[in-house]
């Protein structure tokens, strides 16, 4: 129901160390933003700015137009779950839900029909009258949310709400925010360090890194040209290979050539990088684990020696090493496989490697940039 | 042959071990059952001894025995008889005043200084440490002169001990601030986004969930009146009026008295220790958990 | 001294690790020292500069601010009314006006300020006057040096209160002026007040609190620091016979430096020293014996545990007035423990065992006796922290193969002591200040003949806290003389918390806690 907006947002704290740097962003009404990186980079401190619980050393953060860096919390039109939910352990799950709208005043019967209304949402209308000491993991990250449901708020925060929970139930719950956020319909802001979670969840990701942004862009877009080598290793899973390899031109095509072979880019990547103009020389190379098959014939391939197989069910994870000790990542498909493959991949076994061209991921070497997206 | 015996061997060597384990367990728990019997003899012996010589009717000073060849109530009547009754009410009123306010001082204190983060608190926090390590006695000589100008000493020394207690209490904020550290602080801002104010958010939120510790203040801001002896002394200053128990019973003590009132001073130390000892024993607990707080965090 | 790489001082063998960690814990003590002056040399530096900014910014602020700003220069809370903000405008005017009229009242804050410096000519005298030809004496109520003192220092305390004020008023008026240009929205009086259980809700909690500690711990502790420097004691009562500034003779005459008066400083030496033996030997034994019983009542398979901790929290729970006079009476001369033995026939009447009256012993059973009093404090606190001690510390040990003895000496005691490092210290200090235990079982007996001050006989188990009673309480009431000796453990507490604290690697950051 409401827009945010952040101009030049900074956190500086008392010692001097810079938290968040001239952060901007743009946040839609009813968009649901992630906020993604690994711990430290500030993602936390900045939903923390817009929360209210944490001062704000320089830029502007509105609300629906209006400057709210001298509002209290309270004031802001927000709603927030916390990443150990934050329940109040004296009171029930019914006064945990009820306690914002009993500092609004708002009469009990109304009270009780909301509280009721968002328990059945979520499922936790058995347990009203119990203590949050007394609920599982999963159920009390219910009540937070509950207790941030009723509060009818405009934008709705979430401090890495799933991390306490396990792998499991992590899945289903986050499936339950997609359906949560259809209900409420308003604009979301949510903070994680797991990739997945960003991915599954956002319409946009904004990936953080020291305070500062490297990447703000729908999944699609940082999973398929991420900006800088950062994000493309961030996002992912397991993460990009990268390879230290050369460009080369001849005769208007571009060539790489990892560990000894040479592979033309061909396709859309290959028109691309001439749009661009890109220099030949040394880069770095990028190619996702699902991209590389494995190569039967040998030809043109790279050779390398298997180290760890992982059998993850549905695909296998590949650890292999090339003729100069550098570490890639194989994924392949289980089913592309027969048995007598599948058993003689050991650890030792000599393989062959190979990748395409529209798979590939350029970034330059001294700024880690990527060659094809041009700077805005 | 040779093998069987190995075999053997290291059977009686597995099972001597094991035997070990469980006898040098036994014994060691009877050294500590000794060791605890005997610390408790030595504890309570002369706790038994007041009681004990609180009835002994046949004279009234110091003797070499313990158990009363004439028993009666004879010490408690004199002890009616006496000015303890008034001690025992100042010493009561007191501690009753000052559990109270105190109490409120210092999680006024403790609260604070745990939850925000202002300008001068690290300064703050400094000064209150070098303040404590100045002897409080050295304030004494002014405090009374102050009190004495206001006409707090002597008969009035009630009002004047209490405004003394309190003032000053702030500085033993440590113990509290260590246990309100310990809530997490995620509660008060999930509080202060639901729309509490912060006080709303310490009435709503941190008190309830504070009741061990405000229970070990309280205990401890009652208990201390009873015992204190210097600064209490100074201020009544010979008045008996204004006395509390541990200056009159001190008294009593003197060289002068003691042949006549010793038995007494056991039977005013029953009626002392009582109820400040059962409530103790009752919220012991609190006070436990409070002491152990205290002591880890600094 | 040789500085050893990681890798080199695991070679080196036990015993020179552990003369390395010495000499490197001494070696530390005078930096740390050094640390402390230049932090003192840096907080002058910052006093300073902040001090010239400040200087700075009123010019700043005089030259850029309106005729509301300026005219506040003058008139408090001028600016703030002018603006609207009624409320406080109003405050600070109050308190400027208070504060005039405090200042030039006849005996106002100029009148004490004025007999500072000699603290009084007169005091109660008699005049002769002529009153209808006859010569008639009259008493005249002159100065009050105590009067004068507590007055003027109060007064000093009111004249950077409103200092502080003033400036503060002025950055107001700044701030409310950037507002009004940006046009921003002004807090009004509803506003602020609504603030104080809000945002600045830490201002009302802290106003009583911190009053009361101004009150009556600021200014009496600033008061007696300056009566140390004074000549006021029962003579010189500050009524009939004013006192007055006699520079550091008080101290001189406590260290010795001054010819004549050495009985002060013998008696100094002598009771210090036994102050530090006493503190230590105090806080050891009750650490240790209270961990070990701690340890005892908690180790596996012994049962009643709860009755074990019961019995031995009595001494916590019965006043320790009535239970550390009882307990010194027992031990005295004809007390209960002579009697006895006397009438079991072990020992005959003259020959009582002297638990008070020989030094040695007087001493020895102040210590046994405070570790009646101070095991069940230090149970509870090692039961709560030794419970705290993670289990799978002792499993994994239990697998390298640690005895019982090596868990403790391995495991344990280097828990406890990281944890309790900070307790130590101020148990230590504690204990140094421990005037109950002393004053109420021996009240610093035997008397040691060979010293004795001005103020009175010492004893042998006086601390330096019951001697500073002794004094003030004794027939001449030196309270000049008690005031040095308040400083002097002020100055010796300080010390050592400093040395322990820059020294000792266990004192943490408090946020780590939280």
């Amino acid at each position: 129901m409401a827009s945010v907006k952040l101009t030049k947002v900074q956190k500086v704290y008392d010692n001097k160390v810079v938290a968040v740097h001239d952060f901007d962003l743009d946040i839609k009404d009813k968009e649901f933003v992630v906020f993604v990186g690994p711990s430290g980079c500030g993602k936390s401190t900045t939903l923390r700015m817009i929360a209210g619980l944490e001062e704000i050393s320089g830029g502007t953060v509105e609300i629906d137009g209006e400057v709210v860096n001298d509002l209290q919390p309270k004031d802001r039109g927000i709603a927030m779950v916390f990443q150990n939910y934050a329940l109040y352990p004296h009171m029930t799950v019914y006064d945990n839900i009820a306690f914002s709208l009993r500092l609004q005043k708002v009469p009990e019967d109304e009270i009780y029909e909301k509280v009721t209304n968002a328990a059945e949402i979520l499922g936790i209308t058995d347990y009203l009258l119990r203590k949050p000491r007394a609920l599982s993991g999963g159920q009390r990250q219910r009540v937070a949310i509950g207790r941030a449901m009723v509060r009818n708020s405009k934008v709705f925060l979430m401090d890495e709400p799933l991390s306490n929970l396990d792998a499991k139930l992590r899945n289903q719950m986050r499936a339950e925010i997609i359906l949560l956020r259809q209900k409420l319909n308003t604009t979301f802001i949510y903070v994680t360090h797991d990739q997945t979670e960003a991915m599954t969840l956002g319409d946009r990701i904004v990936i953080m890194k020291d305070g500062y942004i490297m990447q703000v862009g729908t999944p699609t877009e940082v999973f398929e040209m991420p900006k800088n080598l950062f994000v493309a290793e961030f996002i992912g899973a397991p993460k990009m290979n990268i390879m230290s390899t050369e460009l080369v031109k001849e005769g208007g095509k571009y060539y790489v050539t990892p560990f000894g072979s040479k592979i033309v880019v061909d396709g859309e990547k290959g028109e691309m990088l001439a749009k661009a103009d890109a220099k030949p020389g040394e880069i770095l190379l990028g190619v996702r684990p699902e991209h590389i098959a494995l190569s039967k014939t040998g030809e043109n391939a790279i050779p390398c020696t298997l180290e760890v197989n992982e059998m993850m069910g549905s695909e296998l994870h590949l650890h292999v090493f090339t003729e100069d000790g550098t570490r890639l990542i194989v994924r392949i498909p289980t089913v592309d496989l027969s048995a007598e493959e599948r058993a003689s991949l050991v650890r030792g076994k000599e393989l062959f490697i190979s990748f395409k061209g529209k798979v590939m991921h350029f970034f330059d070497k001294e700024t880690q940039k990527n060659l094809l997206v041009s700077e805005d | 042959m040779n093998n069987e015996n190995t075999v053997m061997e290291n059977g009686q060597v597995r099972l001597k071990r094991h035997m070990g384990l469980k006898a040098s367990n036994t014994i060691a728990n009877t050294i500590i059952y000794i060791i605890l019997i005997v610390m408790s003899v030595i504890w309570l012996l002369p706790f038994v001894f007041i009681v004990l010589q609180s009835f002994r009717c046949e004279s009234t000073w110091q003797v070499g025995y313990v158990v009363p060849q004439q028993w009666g109530l004879d010490n408690y009547i004199n002890l009616w008889k006496s000015d303890f009754k008034k001690w025992y009410l100042n010493t009561f009123i007191i501690a009753l005043v000052v559990a109270v306010l105190q109490t409120i001082i210092v999680l006024c204190m403790s609260y604070t200084l745990s939850r925000f983060r202002f300008k001068m608190r690290s300064t703050l926090m400094r000064l209150m440490l070098i303040l404590g390590m100045f002897p409080g006695m050295l304030t004494m000589i002014i405090l009374y002169r102050v009190l004495k100008d206001l006409g707090l000493t002597q008969a009035n020394a009630v009002p004047g001990l209490i405004l003394v207690y309190i003032a000053s209490s702030g500085m033993g904020y440590y113990v509290s601030k260590g246990f309100f550290d310990t809530i997490p602080k995620s509660l008060d801002e999930a509080a202060r986004v639901d729309g509490a104010t912060r006080a709303q958010v310490l009435t709503k939120i941190i008190l309830p969930l504070a009741k061990p510790i405000v229970i070990y203040t309280v205990l401890t801001a009652f208990m201390g009146p009873w015992g204190d002896f210097v600064f209490a002394r100074y201020v009544s200053f010979g008045t008996s009026a204004g006395m509390n128990v541990a200056v009159g019973m001190y008294n009593w003590l003197n060289l002068d008295q003691i042949g006549a009132r010793y038995t007494m001073f056991c039977a005013g130390g029953v009626i002392v220790a009582i109820p400040v000892a059962v409530l103790f024993m009752c919220l012991q607990k609190y006070y436990v958990e409070g002491v152990t707080g205290g002591a880890v965090k600094g | 001294m040789k500085r050893y790489s990681d890798l080199e001082y695991l070679k080196l063998s036990k015993g020179q690790k552990f003369l390395y960690k010495l000499e490197s814990f001494f070696l530390a003590i005078p930096a740390a020292i050094g640390r402390f002056f230049l932090g003192i040399g840096r907080f002058f530096k910052k006093l300073g500069l902040g001090i010239g900014r400040e200087f700075a910014d009123l010019g700043k602020t005089f030259k850029e601010g309106d005729w509301k700003t300026r005219g506040s220069y003058l008139v408090m809370g001028l600016g703030s009314m002018a603006r609207g903000q009624v409320l406080r405008g109003l405050m600070f005017l109050l308190f400027e006006a208070v504060f005039i009229v405090y200042m030039v009242l006849p005996q106002g804050g100029l009148f004490w300020l004025g007999k500072l410096d000699n603290l009084g000519d007169q005091g109660v005298h008699k005049v002769t006057e002529n009153v209808f030809g006859q010569t008639v004496e009259r008493v005249v109520y002159g100065d009050n040096s105590f009067r004068i003192l507590l007055y003027g220092v109060l007064t000093i305390f009111f004249i950077i209160a409103f200092i502080y004020t003033w400036r503060l008023n002025i950055k107001q008026n700044k701030i409310a002026q950037d507002y009004e240009r940006s046009g921003r929205h002004l807090s009004s009086g509803r506003d602020d007040l609504r603030a104080l259980v809000d945002e600045q809700f830490y201002k009302t909690l802290l106003a009583l609190p911190l009053t009361g500690i101004l009150v009556f711990t600021v200014m009496p502790i600033v008061f007696m620091i300056l009566v140390a420097f004074t000549n006021y004691d029962g003579t010189h009562d500050g009524l009939n016979n004013l006192f007055t500034w006699v520079g550091l003779d008080n101290f001189n005459t406590m260290l010795g430096w001054s010819s004549g008066g050495t009985s002060y400083s013998a008696a100094f030496g002598e009771i210090l020293t036994w102050t530090l033996i006493w503190a230590f030997f105090a806080t050891f034994t009750n650490y240790f014996l209270g961990m070990f019983v701690a340890m005892m009542i908690n180790k596996k398979g012994i049962k009643l545990k709860k009755v074990w901790r019961t019995i031995l929290v009595l001494t916590i729970a019965i006043p320790q007035f009535i239970s550390l006079l009882y307990v010194g009476k027992m031990f005295a001369k004809n007390g209960l423990i002579n009697l006895s033995l006397i009438n079991l026939g072990w020992i005959t009447p003259g020959n009582e065992l002297p638990f008070w009256e020989d030094p040695t012993w007087a001493r020895i059973t102040v210590i046994l006796v405070n570790i009646w009093i101070g095991i069940p404090y230090l149970m509870l606190i090692a039961t709560g922290i030794l419970m705290n001690i993670p289990a799978d510390l002792y499993e994994s040990s239990r697998i390298d193969g640690a005895n019982a003895w090596q868990q403790y000496t391995k495991i344990t005691l280097p828990y406890m002591l990281f944890i309790t490092g900070p307790y130590l210290l101020t148990s230590f200090i504690g204990n140094m200040n421990n005037f109950n235990v002393i004053y109420l079982l021996t009240g610093g007996a035997p008397t040691n003949a060979a010293l004795s001050t001005a103020a009175g006989s010492v004893g042998h188990t006086d601390l330096l806290i019951t001697w500073l009673f002794k004094i003030t309480m004794g027939a001449e009431s030196k309270y000049n003389m008690a005031s040095v000796v308040g400083i002097l453990v002020f100055a010796i507490s300080a010390i050592i918390s400093l040395v322990v604290y820059s020294v000792l690697p266990s004192i943490k950051n408090e946020e780590d806690f939280q």
